[in-house]
């Protein structure tokens, strides 16, 4: 039963990790959209490449 | 029946692509058209590749495609309301997007940067269908603007204010770490505890102890602080609230367990104490989630205002948003634009669509110095309008204020299981402390403490607390489904004592388009007379144009001929002439060189389902009623057709006159559409809106089906009351369970120990009630729907 002198200690301390992860990740604002983000990892993430000359608005005037 | 390949809706008259000859694909208007091109013209076409896998939809229409200048978002004046500057010093405007659905336009949103200069960055909130787009140094919103106008998302500027909004965010990650915190600490602390219930002692006890102390410091001190807050709040405004014996049983809970500690006694209710503020401040966090969903009617106004006007200035006219607009100015409305302000017309004549305030689905002809209101729509001529009313002081201004009121009217409701628990922790502490002083008082202090501890541990709310909440959850889930959208929860226990169901008639009975009814021809049967209908109409938006235009596609029309001399004839019709005839369409009536060639009537026909639905409703127990905008004759006719009864009928209602039905109606559920019905919706007991609503009224209303007519509302009165048998079942049991374990605590024939593993079986048996109730309401809908 001696083991339980280290267990415990560790245990609460990656308890604490967590706590102090999940302070950290909320306050960056990484929970204030919970939607969003769920859709967008879905998206390949590669550079787009027109097909013809863009014209932007800008030029069209 | 081919469907749009940008919008996916059914083609009635195909467009075809000039500029993509390899493909030639059809699309409904040349709205989606000239979208789809834009698309492609700049490499973005994975748009449709995204699209056709993403499951994930939400109503869509097709792209309006209207040339805006959108020159007024430069405007120093306008600049200083409405941009701010993010973290990067970068100004930042929100805009929130028409047509937003899927996936797809997730990815085309946020590809912004890459094929728009102006850009430095751009996200998108799907569930608010808002855009935060920060600009590059040189970067000009109007440029941003009128990008996303070319790809079909009508933009329309969000005024912010910055410092209500950090604060409001603030708040809210606040509330997080106060739910994560307690959270991880009730998990810890649940692993101590279940060691003390095994059997620990000795040291290992006293250990144990004093870690849960530890982890429910910070739980008690700081995520419990809004119950301290507004159990404070309610003593001093001498209100009841359920946070006062909240409050009170951690504080007492608190100081018992140190005391305890303190006593050398290895008992104390850490465990149960976080657990309670963990569950009921993450049962608040959602409840909040929900009902911040609706808009507030500040940021509804642009539904009624549009996004420019043009505002004449010496003889000239210059674009400015409808937020700077003042009494007394003069502007033009061209056709199909939404008139911004209530006004009078000055010059020109014109049809107004107005069913946005009456519910009117025909068009009503308006001339000078006639009264026009904010949030109609012009529909065949340009006009000059001086302005008279602006923002909450215009009609429809005055709806949404009421609509607001509604929101906040209705959102503080305390349910029955809130309730019970109020009274059952208040009880159960009462009943503590007589068991405490009963045995003090004899000088047994050890049984009055142990009895009195046992009667804490034993009674715990959970099961009280947790089955009804995880009940309606359910039953919300299942529900959405099958294509009904509950809002939030108490609306199912409010559902399943309706008495009356109010019925809005257009596109809530009737298809909401007016259709052709009858169409008789009086020449040469072989005549293409349908070919020549869709050459005439094909440039004309009125409703009737549109039901005649459908008409013909379905009787074969697929070609047009060249029309000269075209013209719109005020509020009658339109002639033009084809090869060397002149046609004229007007008063239900087709002309070839002025002699009549075919008749027809028009009617917004009836759902199929209507009439079924309405006899399902009446089979349940309720009365049907029918709320209309439109006439009496109108009215009544497709009441007959949809089996209400005649005394049950209310014709030509204003929305403030529907609001007054509903107060008349007090336990009555509305279903509506209409931006007619927001308000009704809004204030009703229960409020249901059905496919194809207008924004105004989704926001408005509890319940949203996303099948169209009223086939489901049936379905939902069954599922309330099922869900209720249920909730109402499951208190039953766990007041039966805490009354008998209240007397075994009482004579003593529980320990503690016992009392602690009673208890999470008395809450699985709940759990388990609740999980079969709900397993049989589902088998039922699947045998009613299918």
């Amino acid at each position: 039963m001696e083991v339980i002198t280290i267990l415990i200690p560790l245990a609460i301390l990656l308890a604490l990790s967590f706590i102090v992860g999940f302070i950290w990740m909320t306050m960056k604002g990484q929970y204030d959209d919970m939607e969003t983000p769920a859709l967008r990892m879905l998206i390949e993430d590669e550079k787009i490449s027109p097909r013809k000359n863009i014209i932007s608005t800008k030029e069209k005037k | 029946m081919n469907l749009c390949v940008h919008c996916d809706e059914k083609i009635l008259i195909a467009v075809f692509n000039d500029q993509d000859l390899d493909h030639n694909e059809p699309f409904c208007c040349s709205g989606c058209m000239t979208v789809f091109n834009v698309i492609n013209f700049k490499g973005l076409e994975k748009y449709y590749e995204i699209k056709k896998q993403s499951a994930i939809f939400k109503r869509r229409s097709p792209a309006e495609n209207k040339f805006q200048k959108f020159s007024y978002l430069d405007n120093k004046e306008f600049l200083d309301d409405y941009s701010y500057e993010n973290l990067n010093n970068r100004k930042t405007m929100e805009f929130y997007l028409e047509g937003i659905h899927c996936l797809a336009c997730l990815w085309l949103i946020e590809k912004l940067p890459e094929y728009l200069d102006d850009v430095e960055q751009c996200r998108l909130d799907m569930q608010r269908s808002v855009a935060t787009v920060s600009l590059k140094n040189n970067g000009l919103f109007s440029n941003v603007a009128r990008e996303l106008n070319n790809l079909g998302y009508k933009p329309h500027p969000l005024k912010r204010n910055q410092s209500i909004h950090d604060l409001k965010i603030l708040e809210e990650r606040k509330m997080l770490l106060k739910i994560g915190i307690a959270g991880a600490a009730a998990g810890n602390i649940m692993l101590y505890a279940v060691s003390i219930y095994a059997g620990a002692d000795g040291l290992y006890a006293k250990n144990f102890n004093l870690l849960s102390i530890a982890f429910a410091l910070p739980v008690l001190l700081y995520s419990a602080t809004p119950f301290y807050q507004n159990a404070w709040n309610a003593i001093r405004t001498r209100t009841l609230s359920i946070d006062i014996p909240i409050s009170l049983a951690l504080i007492i809970g608190a100081i018992s367990g140190l005391y305890n500690q303190f006593m050398g006694i290895n008992e104390n209710f850490f465990d149960s104490l976080t657990a309670l503020v963990f569950l009921l401040l993450l049962s608040r966090y959602f409840l909040n989630k929900i009902q911040e969903e609706g808009l507030t009617a500040n940021d509804l106004n642009f539904f009624y205002e549009g996004n420019s006007v043009l505002k004449k200035v010496d003889d000239q006219f210059l674009e400015i948003h409808p937020q700077f607009l003042k009494v007394g100015d003069i502007i033009k409305v061209s056709t199909n634009e939404m008139i911004p302000a209530d006004g009078v017309i000055i010059e020109g004549e014109t049809l107004i669509n107005n069913s946005l305030l009456t519910g009117e689905s025909r068009p009503q002809n308006v001339g000078i110095n006639e009264n026009v209101f904010s949030g109609t729509i012009n529909l065949t001529n340009a006009i000059l309008i001086k302005i008279e009313n602006v923002k909450e002081n215009s009609r429809v201004g005055k709806i949404l204020k009421q609509i607001e009121s509604g929101w906040i009217q209705k959102s503080p409701i305390v349910d029955l299981t809130n309730k019970i628990s109020k009274y059952f922790i208040a009880a159960v502490f009462m009943l503590a402390t007589i068991l405490f002083i009963t045995f003090y008082s004899q000088g047994k202090t050890k049984i009055a403490l142990e009895r009195s501890f046992t009667l804490l541990i034993v009674t715990c709310p959970c099961a009280l607390a947790l089955a009804t909440p995880l009940t309606l959850t359910r039953t919300l889930s299942r529900a959405s489904r099958i294509g009904i959208i509950i809002k939030n929860n108490e609306v199912v226990e409010k559902l399943s004592s309706i008495k009356t169901v109010l019925l809005d008639k257009t596109g809530t009975l009737t298809y909401g388009n007016l259709k052709i009814n009858h169409f008789k021809i009086f020449t040469n049967p072989n005549y293409p007379i349908f070919e020549v209908i869709s050459s005439l109409e094909i440039y004309s938006t009125h409703p009737v144009a549109t039901a005649l235009k459908e008409f013909s596609f379905e009787r074969g029309a697929r070609t047009t001929h060249s029309v000269d001399n075209y013209k719109e004839l005020m509020g009658t019709g339109v002639c033009g002439e084809i090869g060397n005839h002149f046609y004229e369409i007007k008063n239900s009536k087709i002309f070839e060189d002025n002699k009549c060639i075919a008749e027809f009537t028009l009617e917004d026909h009836i759902r199929h389902d209507s009439l079924a639905s309405v006899g399902e409703l009446k089979s349940l127990g309720l009365t049907v009623k029918m709320i209309s905008g439109d006439q009496k004759s109108i009215a009544e006719s497709v009441a007959l057709l949809a089996g209400i009864d005649k005394e049950n009928v209310s014709s030509e209602m204003t929305p403030e006159n529907k609001l007054l039905m509903i107060e008349k109606n007090p336990n009555a559920l509305m279903v509506g559409d209409g931006a007619n019905d927001a308000m009704a919706l809004s204030r009703s007991y229960v409020s249901v809106a059905v496919l194809g609503a207008l924004d105004i009224s989704l926001k408005a209303s509890d319940i949203y089906l996303t099948t169209p007519g009223i086939s489901h509302v049936a379905n939902l009165i069954t599922i309330s009351r099922e869900t209720m048998k249920v909730v109402k079942r499951n208190l039953v049991l766990s007041l039966i369970y805490n009354s008998v374990s209240v007397y075994a605590a009482f004579n003593g024939t529980i320990t503690p120990l016992v009392a602690a593993i009673i208890m999470p079986i008395s809450s699985l048996t709940v759990l388990a009630s609740t999980m079969i109730g709900t397993k049989k309401l589902n088998a039922r809908l699947k045998t009613g729907s299918a």
